[in-house]
């Protein structure tokens, strides 16, 4: 077995590996759910006993496929079989990914919600659209800071004012912001 | 017949008023723009819509999202045919003979033919939707809960077979899916299940934000990582509609019959929409058309089949939404999402308890199927511009509608951080190639089915042989096991492979 099909067999086995582990999780704490039914009857925990176990079952099959065979064919939807007529265009760009662009923009999703609460959703949005804009290569300068600016003051006006969403205000004096633009008009 | 025509008209009526007028005509435009926009799918399109419709009356809501879905599946034709990018799935077929037509020097005449295919389509399915619904509704009151229960098998089983990704990946997409609507309280025996102690859990997540997380936030991350596109559309300025002859639609009205019944029917088999409806229709015209030899080659069949299937699958798609309460696909996915935010379950019942309710709908989809062909024929220039728009920018406002959208659920920010953790769940099932589409539909209908599921072990003494003893649900799962074997036996057998024209 060649270096090169060895780790090809186990990067395909291993979300199959992944999904086994979480599944005998997942059953030991569907083994402490409460159980309520009577005798003769199925329980509460019946139905998620069933989900992991069919999620474990294909799990397992195909961490044996994979380990076998790491190339095996596998049946497809009919959309995958009637779509491998004519490839999309972004099936050719996939080779081509950047980690840092994904991680940066998990990153900014993370700092949209841990700041949300302390300096309200104004704010918040305006960084997140700005910095957002910025990650994603587009550098009309001009055409971010504009579009920022006007899409969460009409964001905010909209969702606070006339949709009655409750959103975040954040504490002061950040609140302050929030309070601004929902007095307009 | 006569009461169905009365409720229709009343629907009529009531459509004209000017706050459901509104959102028919935003839900146009905007599932046309979702439809042109790359970067936007028509499920993460409707999904985003959905917090605009909680402080909104359910019929204006539904309408609103109806209308999206309807012009989705007509917007992306534009892009299609001029600029041989497919908006969506859904207009794939659209290249072959879309985008040969316009080569040839006849991009104009290539989107008249989408026009027409799309307006006969959808009114043609609209009416087969209105005459069929009642019907389906009224059998489907004689069912029980073994009946119920085959009935969303049926649903899960199509969606694994007939939708994307390999069969044992939707498979454990599924039971992820079910796996997260078991969080919470049984509603059985008000057991806790996978709560850990938080009291959040102890309602459930809510399937809102599964989907936007999955639909939404996972699809930008992916398309942030492959790096957005900000490349300026060319020969935008001369674009415009003409309209086929009326000789020239006469010629093909048999095959334009042909391709929107074949949508309409793909549309009423849960799992199957728009995209399958579309390549089904060009299909069976390929095969089987008089014109099946020119096919590739830039001929109006290639055009009228794809768009009038793709179209007329909305009609029966509302079918089994509205008369059985099953969603067939990711959009009425959200519809009846949108439904029970409002507190009304759809299904059999819901014909009788709100009929007005119902026939407003569907006079919605008439009305709308018309307007979109309007605004399609005099808006094209606007709308295809819109390709022009930087896709980081749409795709930062996406972002923050996703975060509304979770944030609006349960004003909760918790529901934020789960909607963010599913965009991640989404983004590495798109990576590892694992659907999501059944992982959603798992969310959704896995509390119905379980609960018809216990109720029919309850009923009768743990007999499961019931549901295959019993007429109806043995039958509906006779079409389980034939659902789930036809993608595996389907490339086995022959076929002739269509080569695209260049």
């Amino acid at each position: 077995m060649t270096t090169h099909s060895l780790s090809s067999r186990v990067s395909a086995a291993l979300p199959y590996a992944v999904l086994i582990i979480v599944s005998a999780a997942l059953w030991h704490f569907a083994n402490r759910i409460d159980v309520a039914a009577r005798p003769g009857q199925l329980g509460p925990d019946f139905w998620p006993k069933l989900a992991i176990g069919l999620m474990a079952i294909v799990s397992m099959v195909e961490l044996v496929r994979a380990v076998i065979s790491p190339n095996h064919s596998e049946a497809h939807g009919i959309t995958d079989q009637l779509e491998a007529a004519e490839p999309l265009p972004d099936a050719e760009e996939l080779n081509d990914r950047s980690i840092p662009l994904l991680l940066g923009g998990m990153g900014l999703c993370v700092a949209y919600a841990l700041l949300l609460g302390v300096i309200g959703f104004p704010l918040s949005t305006f960084c997140f659209l700005v910095a957002f804009i910025y990650l994603g290569r587009f550098r009309r300068h001009g055409t971010i800071w504009a579009a920022a600016l006007i899409g969460t003051v009409v964001l905010s006006f909209l969702f606070l004012k006339v949709v009655y969403v409750s959103l975040p205000r954040g504490i002061a004096p950040f609140d302050a912001v929030t309070d601004f633009i929902v007095g307009l008009y | 017949m006569l009461d169905i025509l009365t409720q229709l008209g009343a629907g009529f009526i009531a459509c004209f008023t000017p706050i459901h007028m509104l959102m028919l005509l935003v839900g146009l435009v905007v599932g046309l723009l979702v439809g042109i926009l790359p970067g936007l799918t028509l499920v993460m399109g409707v999904v985003l819509f959905l917090p605009f419709t909680y402080q909104m009356e359910v019929t204006a809501a539904i309408i609103l999202l109806t209308a999206m879905y309807v012009s989705g599946t007509y917007g992306g034709a534009f892009t299609s045919i001029l600029f041989r990018i497919p908006g969506e799935p859904i207009h794939v077929p659209l290249l072959w003979d879309g985008y040969a037509m316009a080569k040839r020097g006849q991009p104009a005449k290539a989107l008249g033919w989408t026009l027409v295919a799309a307006l006969i389509g959808g009114l043609i399915s609209a009416c087969i939707m209105v005459v069929l619904t009642k019907p389906v509704a009224d059998f489907a009151l004689q069912f029980s809960s073994p009946e119920y229960f085959a009935i969303v098998l049926f649903g899960l089983a199509s969606v694994i077979a007939l939708g994307k990704g390999s069969i044992p990946s939707a498979l454990i997409s599924l039971a992820i899916g079910l796996l997260i609507a078991c969080v919470g309280t049984d509603a059985i025996y008000g057991s806790y299940r996978f709560t850990f102690d938080l009291p959040i859990l102890a309602d459930g997540i809510e399937f809102l934000v599964v989907m936007v997380g999955a639909f939404g936030v996972a699809e930008v991350l992916a398309r942030l990582e492959i790096g957005f596109s900000s490349a300026p559309l060319q020969g935008v300025g001369g674009t415009r509609t003409q309209l086929p002859s009326f000789k020239e639609i006469m010629a093909l009205k048999g095959m334009m019959l042909r391709s929107t019944l074949i949508g309409h029917v793909v549309g009423v088999v849960p799992g199957a929409g728009a995209t399958i409806a579309s390549f089904v229709g060009y299909g069976v015209e390929s095969q089987f058309g008089r014109q099946r030899a020119r096919m590739g080659t830039g001929v109006p069949e290639g055009i009228v089949a794809p768009q009038s299937a793709a179209t007329a699958s909305v009609g029966g798609a509302l079918i089994p939404l509205l008369a059985l309460g099953i969603p067939g696909s990711g959009a009425t996915a959200v519809i009846l999402g949108a439904f029970m935010l409002h507190g009304i379950q759809p299904g059999p019942q819901v014909m009788m308890t709100s009929p007005a309710m119902v026939y407003t709908i569907f006079a919605s989809l008439f009305i709308g199927v018309v307007a979109m062909c309007v605004l399609g024929y005099f808006a094209i220039r606007p709308l295809v511009r819109i390709m022009d728009f930087p896709e980081a920018v749409v795709s930062a406002f996406v972002m923050i509608f996703c975060f509304i959208g979770a944030l609006s659920i349960r004003s909760n920010v918790t529901d934020l951080w789960l909607m963010l953790g599913f965009g991640v769940v989404g983004y590495l099932f798109e990576r590892m190639r694992f659907p999501i589409a059944p992982m959603v539909l798992g969310v959704i209908l896995g509390p119905i089915a379980e609960e018809a599921f216990m109720n029919s072990m309850i009923s009768f003494q743990n007999d499961w042989v019931v549901f295959f003893t019993r007429p109806i649900s043995g039958t509906i799962l006779a079409l389980v096991i034939l659902t789930l074997v036809l993608p595996v036996v389907g490339p086995l057998l022959p076929r002739r492979r269509h080569v695209p024209a260049e």
